[in-house]
């Protein structure tokens, strides 16, 4: 078994939040230990235990459940992507999950395919800080499994990214979810509500259908994404309430004070997981700033995430 | 010494905030080491008349002004407008005032708006223009208030270029004359840091370079945002300790006169 998370990290940089800061001067009191579960890629999640292998006491890893590599289009991609596990480094983040995204909806069957060998080359490149998901395009049914089976089944992938294509539910969805069922592994879907009609993504899903899938389906692990991207947050987390399987992803752009503390007090801490979509110091900003104990914290932070990694059936 | 440009006491209309009194904002302060802070009504951002912000604010803040900096919140579309900037710089105390254009339903380019930022300028009496209230995606189905585009903004600056402003809540200035270097406007004005990047773009870097230090303030936006966001940029931000501290409290007790 092969630990790899820290042999890839970049220089360390000058600036660095402390985890002490991170969780409010409280890391002594949430030491918590480790071990290890391999992925078929080589790749390591730590899931927590009393005491690591090594017999000394290690803490959660903080999980980036939201993240994205640049697409290859992009001529600083490979700039790009380094500045994201620099970014990580200075603000605590141990993995990263990441998928590769198409510059244009609806993705292409073409599209979405390098898209994902580019996510598994960026696993390659930093072996152990990024986790991957497959991306994939539900309206091309045959295809679109065969390429979960491809890079999740197979390849290693963490899980199933989608985005606004279809609204999740509809039934072309279905057996998307029904294979993440199979293979344990949890679908991070796009999501936003705004009480206007949003003209370019006409089939986006919100909070109350990704909780009606999850009643259809309750062995499924969803995740809600981007509370903080934009739209009400309140409803989304109200929506989202009575769906057990259903989980939050406190990621996007807005730090809006009060949005991290009322998914937990309303859905419950075990259901609220730490990502940033990119907005990095926002992503880490809300969940220091929220009035949380540090233990909610470390859940937020890595706990719940790799509760759910530890899942996937092998 | 760390002060925050951008805060606020009240309540706002569309959503509820916390740490909205100043007995709980100075002990998020507190908490957040945070030394002093700008404030204005969050409540005049909707009220008709903004005065009635501006009282609550002056009364809040008595007997805290060793923290707590208020500013007014002037409609220059509103009766009596002219009345409440006296009484709010003569009696109130206050060194500043915030502009909300696209709530109240004015421009920039208005006489009654040029008026007001003449008058302000005529007193000392700092600018400061928030680009936005919030995230217009998360908008009531009231009403829909776009952010105050950053064109609106550079001839702003360059109609007054005797006034000095305050841009809060904004990003993108390096895409807009305002972030370039040696871009021809006048110095006149300073960017807060609530919503630029600190890594990857890392757009507080970019305009460092481009404008220097002196140009940017910190800000958090509490109690509409958490506090910690705003923090960890600096903590995170690659600058030289002089500049650091310019862009934690020195430009703002420089442009504040503290």
């Amino acid at each position: 078994m092969t630990i790899l998370q820290t042999t890839s990290r970049s220089p360390a940089p000058q600036r660095r939040v402390s985890r002490r800061t991170l969780l409010k001067g409280s890391a002594a009191a949430v030491v918590l230990g480790a071990a290890t579960l391999p992925l078929a890629s080589g790749a390591v999640v730590e899931q927590p235990a009393p005491v690591a292998s090594s017999g000394s006491p290690r803490k959660n890893k903080v999980i980036d459940c939201h993240a994205h590599l640049n697409h290859h289009s992009r001529a600083s991609w490979e700039a790009d992507d380094r500045k994201l596990i620099e970014a990580a480094d200075k603000l605590g983040i141990d993995q990263l999950c990441c998928s590769t995204l198409t510059p244009r909806w609806p993705a292409s069957l073409d599209g979405f395919r390098e898209c994902n060998q580019w996510t598994a080359d960026g696993m390659r490149r930093f072996p152990g800080r990024v986790l991957g998901y497959c991306y994939v395009n539900p309206g091309y049914g045959r295809e679109a499994l065969e390429e979960i089976r491809r890079y999740v089944g197979d390849g290693g992938f963490v899980g199933i990214k989608l985005y606004n294509e279809y609204t999740c539910t509809e039934p072309v969805v279905f057996p998307i979810v029904e294979l993440a069922i199979e293979l344990g592994v949890p679908i991070l879907h796009h999501a936003s509500h705004s009480h206007y009609f949003v003209e370019d993504q006409p089939r986006l899903t919100d909070s109350g259908r990704l909780a009606e899938l999850a009643r259809r389906y309750p062995e499924a692990m969803l995740i809600c994404a981007h509370i903080s991207g934009g739209g009400d947050w309140e409803w989304t987390v109200k929506a989202a309430r009575h769906a057990p399987n259903l989980m939050l992803d406190t990621s996007g752009s807005v730090t809006d004070d009060g949005s991290v503390d009322m998914a937990a007090a309303v859905v419950g801490v075990e259901r609220v997981v730490f990502g940033c979509d990119s907005s990095m110091t926002a992503g880490i900003g809300k969940i220091r700033g929220a009035d949380l104990s540090p233990q909610d914290k470390e859940k937020i932070l890595g706990g719940n995430m790799m509760r759910l990694l530890r899942r996937r059936k092998a | 010494m760390i002060i925050d440009v951008n805060a606020y006491l009240g309540h706002f209309a569309f959503r509820r905030l916390r740490h909205n009194t100043a007995a709980s904002l100075l002990a998020l302060m507190d908490s957040k080491k945070i030394d002093e802070a700008v404030v204005s009504s969050a409540g005049a951002i909707a009220y008709r008349n903004a005065q009635a912000g501006n009282e609550e604010v002056a009364a809040e803040t008595s007997g805290h002004r060793d923290r707590l900096i208020p500013f007014a919140v002037i409609n220059p579309f509103y009766a009596g407008w002219q009345d409440d900037l006296k009484t709010c710089h003569e009696d109130f105390g206050m060194t500043g005032l915030r502009l909300y254009p696209k709530w109240h339903n004015y421009s920039f380019s208005s006489p009654c708006c040029r008026e007001l930022v003449n008058a302000a300028t005529e007193r000392g009496m700092v600018v400061s223009i928030p680009i936005r209230v919030e995230d217009n995606r998360q908008r009531s189905w009231l009403l829909n208030i776009p952010d105050i585009p950053l064109e609106e903004i550079v001839e702003l600056v360059k109609a007054h270029p005797k006034s000095r402003f305050i841009l809060l809540n904004g990003l993108g200035y390096t895409g807009s004359p305002l972030g370039r270097k040696d871009n021809g406007l006048p110095s006149n004005y300073a960017i807060e840091l609530s919503r630029l990047s600190a890594v990857l773009a890392n757009e507080i870097g970019q305009l460092i370079t481009n404008l220097g230090a002196e140009r940017i303030m910190f800000g958090t936006g509490m109690p509409f945002n958490y506090a910690d966001p705003a923090l960890v940029k600096l903590e995170v931000l690659d600058a030289s300790e002089p500049d650091r501290e310019k862009i934690r409290g020195q430009n703002a007790a420089s442009w504040l006169r503290l």
